[in-house]
C-alpha cells in the first residue's frame, strides 16, 4: 500500500518536474540563441568595421600612390635652384667647330661657335616665361676703370679686355599665355617667324656645322639669325580633318633698323704718318629693347600647313620701317616659302627668302645730306685722323634659298661598336645642302661731300655653296659632324663682299673649306 | 597697320574652338581609362606595386630597350565590356627633356598597343606629341616594335626627346600588362 501510495505520488509529481525541466530547457535555448544572434551581431560589425577599415586603407593606399607620384614629379621638375623657382628649368645648348680653308687669311681654326643657355618655367597653369642667353665665341669681358688726380689735373683711365668677334646677347625672353590650342599671346623678345631656320635655330638640331647663307651667311633675312625683336603677338595651331594642322604665328615688333657700328682703328704705316680712325657704318641690325629709333612698326607673320606628321609647307613674311626718324621712310620687306617633307629616312627640308630694301638711292641721300661727309680727315704733326661714313650691307633686293637633302641611316653592325653600344637609338645622316643667293644693286660704293652723294655705285652679284656632310647622332641632342663645303662667287670679285664670314682678299672668289663640328644640348 | 591688328583680331572669333594648350593636364586619372577603351562599359582599378623583381622582369621584356623605374607603383585597369575583359591600360610617366610625361596605354587582349593617350604634358616644347596623326602610330604595336623615332615612329622636328620617351613608356606598360595581367590568360 505505501509502495502504492509512493508510486502514485512519483506518478503525479513527475509531469511537474518534466514540465520545469523543458521550461529551463527552453530558456537556456532562448538565451543560446540570443548569445548567439549577439555574436553574430557583434561578428558581422567586427566585419563591417574590418571591410570599412580596408575600404579606408585601400583609399589611403591609392592617395599615398598619387601623392607619391606627384612628389616625384615635383621632385624631377625640380631645379637646382630650390623652390623659390621649383618649376623652372636650365638648359643649354652649343656647338664648336674645327675649319680648314684655302682662303688666305683663314687660318685653321677651334671656333666656339655658341653657348646658349636656356631657361623655361611654368609660372602658372598656361602662364609660361622662357629665355635663351647666347655667348657666341665669348670667352671674356674685363672693363677697368680708374678717375683720379694726377700731374695737378685730373686722370680718367679705362681699359677693356676682350676677346675677338665676342657677342653676348639675349636671343629670347618671352611670356606666353595659352588661352587655348589655337590662340596663346606671346610677349618679349620673340623669334621673328620668317622662314624655317630662325625659329629652329638651336645648333644642335642641324646636321651640318655651318648655319646656312639666307639666314646668316649673307644675310637675305633683313639681319643674321637668331634674329629675335621686341614685340607680341600671337600664335596657335588648329586641326584641319584627321590628319592636317595648321599653325600659325604673327606679331608686332619694334623691327630692323639701320643702326651704327663704330669701328676703332689705330694704325702704324711703313714711311707715313700714324692713323687713328673710326669708321662708322650704318647696317641694318635687329631692332633696339630701348626706344626705338623710328616710328613705325613692323609685323610678321608665318602660316604653315602639316597635311600629315612630318611634312609641313609654310609662307612667311616680314614687313616694317628699317630707317631711323632722321632718314627718309622707306619699308623692308621679305617674303619666305619654306618646307619639309618625308620619305621614310629620306627627308627635303628647304627655305626660299625674298627681301626688298625699298629706296635704297633715296636713303643713301638722305644718309649724305645728315653725315654731310663720308670722309673728313686731318693730320696734326705725326698723326693723321680720319672719320669715315658707310651704309654697309644693302641691296635693293636679295634673294636666296637653301635645301637639304638627308638621308638617315644606321648599319646594325655598328651596334656591336663603341659607337652604338651604349645609345638606345644611334643615328647616322647623311646632308647635301645646295644654296644660291643672289644681289640686286648691293651697295658696292658711297661718297658724299657737303652733304650731298658723289658717288653711290651698286653691283649684281651671285653666290653658291654646295655641303656634304654626315653626321653621327649617338643622341637626338648631340652631333658630331663631318663637312665639305665649296663656296663660290662672281669671277675675280671677293668672297668677302657677299659673305659676312670669309675674309677673302680681293680677288678670292671662292673656297675649298673642310669643317669638323660638335653640336650639343642638355 | 592698325587696320591689319583690328583686322586680325575680329578673324579670331571665327577660328575652331578646341582643347586647352600645348602643356597641361589633358585627362585626369579617371577619365584616362575611357580614352584607351572607349567601348568599355567598366573598370576595375589595381595599384601594382614597384618592386625590385617586378623591375627586373620588365627590363627584361624590354629588352634590349631601356627604361626609367621611378614609379613607386604602377595604376593600371581592367576593361571590361559587360562580364568580359577586352583589355587592360597602364599609367606610366618617362621624363622627356627635362620633365615627366604622363600618360595612359590600352593594351588589347592580344598583346599588342590598343591606344595611347596623353594625361600630362609639362614640356614648354614638343606638345605636339599629344596630337591624335602622332599617337596614332604606337597602335597595334607590340613590345617586340622598336617605337623609335626614325624608326618605326614619325618624328616631330623638336620633339625627339618626347617621342622617344612615349616609345620607352609604352614599351614599359606592354610589359608590365603582359607580367601583370596577360601572363595567366596565355
Amino acid at each position: 500500500m505505501k509502495t502504492t501510495i509512493t508510486v502514485l505520488t512519483l506518478l503525479l509529481f513527475l509531469p511537474a518536474v518534466s514540465f520545469s525541466q523543458q521550461r529551463d530547457t527552453a530558456a537556456e535555448i532562448r538565451e543560446l540563441r540570443e548569445k548567439l544572434e549577439r555574436l553574430e551581431k557583434k561578428m558581422a560589425d567586427e566585419e563591417a568595421a574590418r571591410a570599412k577599415k580596408m575600404e579606408e586603407e585601400k583609399t589611403a593606399i591609392a592617395e599615398k600612390v598619387k601623392t607619391d607620384v606627384m612628389s616625384e614629379v615635383s621632385t624631377k621638375g625640380r631645379s637646382f635652384f630650390g623652390d623659390m623657382i621649383s618649376q623652372t628649368k636650365v638648359g643649354a645648348y652649343g656647338s664648336l667647330r674645327y675649319g680648314t680653308s684655302n682662303l688666305a687669311d683663314l687660318n685653321n681654326s677651334f671656333t666656339f661657335r655658341r653657348f646658349v643657355l636656356t631657361t623655361d618655367s611654368p609660372i602658372a597653369d598656361r602662364l609660361k616665361a622662357y629665355m635663351e642667353l647666347e655667348f657666341e665665341r665669348f670667352t671674356r669681358l674685363e672693363v677697368e676703370k680708374s678717375l683720379s688726380p694726377a700731374l695737378g689735373g685730373l686722370t680718367s683711365q679705362q681699359a677693356i679686355e676682350s676677346t675677338n668677334r665676342s657677342e653676348i646677347s639675349l636671343e629670347q625672353a618671352w611670356m606666353q599665355y595659352d588661352i587655348a590650342d589655337w590662340l596663346n599671346f606671346r610677349a618679349g623678345a620673340i623669334l621673328v617667324p620668317l622662314g624655317r631656320f630662325n625659329i629652329n635655330h638651336d645648333d644642335n638640331r642641324w646636321d651640318l656645322p655651318r648655319r646656312s647663307l639666307v639666314d646668316r651667311g649673307v644675310p637675305v633675312l633683313p639681319t643674321t639669325s637668331a634674329w629675335p625683336e621686341l614685340g607680341a603677338g600671337f600664335r596657335g595651331d588648329f586641326s584641319v580633318g584627321r590628319q592636317g594642322k595648321v599653325s600659325y604665328e604673327w606679331y608686332v615688333m619694334n623691327g630692323v633698323t639701320l643702326d651704327s657700328e663704330i669701328e676703332q682703328i689705330s694704325q702704324t704705316r711703313s714711311g707715313d704718318t700714324t692713323k687713328f680712325a673710326q669708321e662708322i657704318e650704318l647696317r641694318p641690325s635687329r631692332g633696339t629693347f630701348s626706344d626705338d629709333l623710328k616710328s613705325g612698326k613692323a609685323i610678321a607673320t608665318r602660316w604653315a600647313y602639316s597635311p600629315w606628321l612630318g611634312d609641313e609647307i609654310a609662307a612667311s613674311f616680314y614687313w616694317g620701317r628699317y630707317t631711323p626718324d632722321f632718314l627718309p621712310n622707306h619699308p623692308v620687306f621679305s617674303f619666305a616659302l619654306d618646307g619639309k617633307k618625308t620619305w621614310g629616312p629620306f627627308e627635303i627640308e628647304g627655305q626660299y627668302v625674298n627681301t626688298w630694301w625699298s629706296g635704297v638711292s633715296r636713303v643713301a641721300r638722305g644718309f649724305a645730306s645728315r653725315a654731310l661727309a663720308s670722309e673728313s680727315e686731318g693730320e696734326v704733326g705725326d698723326v693723321e685722323t680720319e672719320i669715315e661714313f658707310e651704309l654697309a650691307n644693302l641691296a635693293t633686293r636679295k634673294q636666296g634659298y637653301w635645301v637639304d637633302f638627308r638621308y638617315r641611316f644606321w648599319p646594325e653592325f655598328l651596334n656591336q661598336t663603341i659607337l652604338g653600344r651604349h645609345f638606345s637609338n644611334p643615328q647616322l645622316v647623311g646632308t647635301l645642302r645646295l644654296e644660291q643667293v643672289w644681289f640686286k644693286d648691293l651697295i658696292k660704293e658711297i661718297a658724299f661731300i657737303g652733304g650731298a652723294l658723289t658717288d653711290f655705285e651698286g653691283e649684281s652679284r651671285l653666290l653658291n655653296r654646295v655641303t656634304l656632310g654626315l653626321t653621327y647622332r649617338p643622341v637626338p641632342l648631340v652631333a658630331l659632324q663631318l663637312a665639305y663645303e665649296y663656296t663660290r662667287t662672281n669671277s675675280g670679285k671677293s668672297l668677302a663682299e657677299v659673305t659676312n664670314f670669309l675674309p677673302a682678299r680681293a680677288r678670292e672668289f671662292f673656297q675649298h673649306a673642310l669643317l669638323v663640328g660638335l653640336a650639343f644640348g642638355f | 597697320m592698325l587696320k591689319t591688328l583690328t583686322l586680325f583680331l575680329f578673324l579670331f572669333p571665327a577660328f575652331p574652338r578646341s582643347a586647352p594648350c600645348q602643356e597641361g593636364v589633358f585627362l585626369k586619372e579617371e577619365e584616362a581609362p575611357k580614352a584607351v577603351f572607349p567601348e568599355a562599359t567598366a573598370f576595375e582599378r589595381r595599384v601594382i606595386p614597384s618592386d625590385a623583381k617586378l623591375q627586373e622582369t620588365i627590363k627584361q621584356r624590354m629588352n634590349p630597350a631601356k627604361t626609367s623605374f621611378w614609379e613607386p607603383s604602377y595604376i593600371t585597369f581592367i576593361a571590361k565590356k559587360g562580364s568580359s575583359i577586352v583589355g587592360y591600360a597602364a599609367i606610366v610617366e618617362e621624363t622627356g627633356k627635362h620633365r615627366p610625361i604622363t600618360f595612359i596605354v590600352g593594351v588589347g587582349m592580344d598583346g599588342k598597343v590598343k591606344d595611347v593617350a596623353l594625361m600630362v604634358y609639362r614640356e614648354p616644347y614638343g606638345g605636339e606629341v599629344r596630337d591624335e596623326r602622332f599617337l596614332a602610330q604606337y597602335r597595334g604595336k607590340d613590345l617586340k616594335a622598336p617605337l623609335l623615332p626614325y624608326r618605326d615612329i614619325r618624328n616631330i622636328t623638336g620633339a625627339t626627346l618626347s617621342a622617344e620617351a612615349i616609345g620607352r613608356g609604352t614599351k614599359k606598360a606592354l610589359a608590365l600588362i603582359e607580367i601583370v595581367h596577360l601572363q595567366d590568360k596565355k
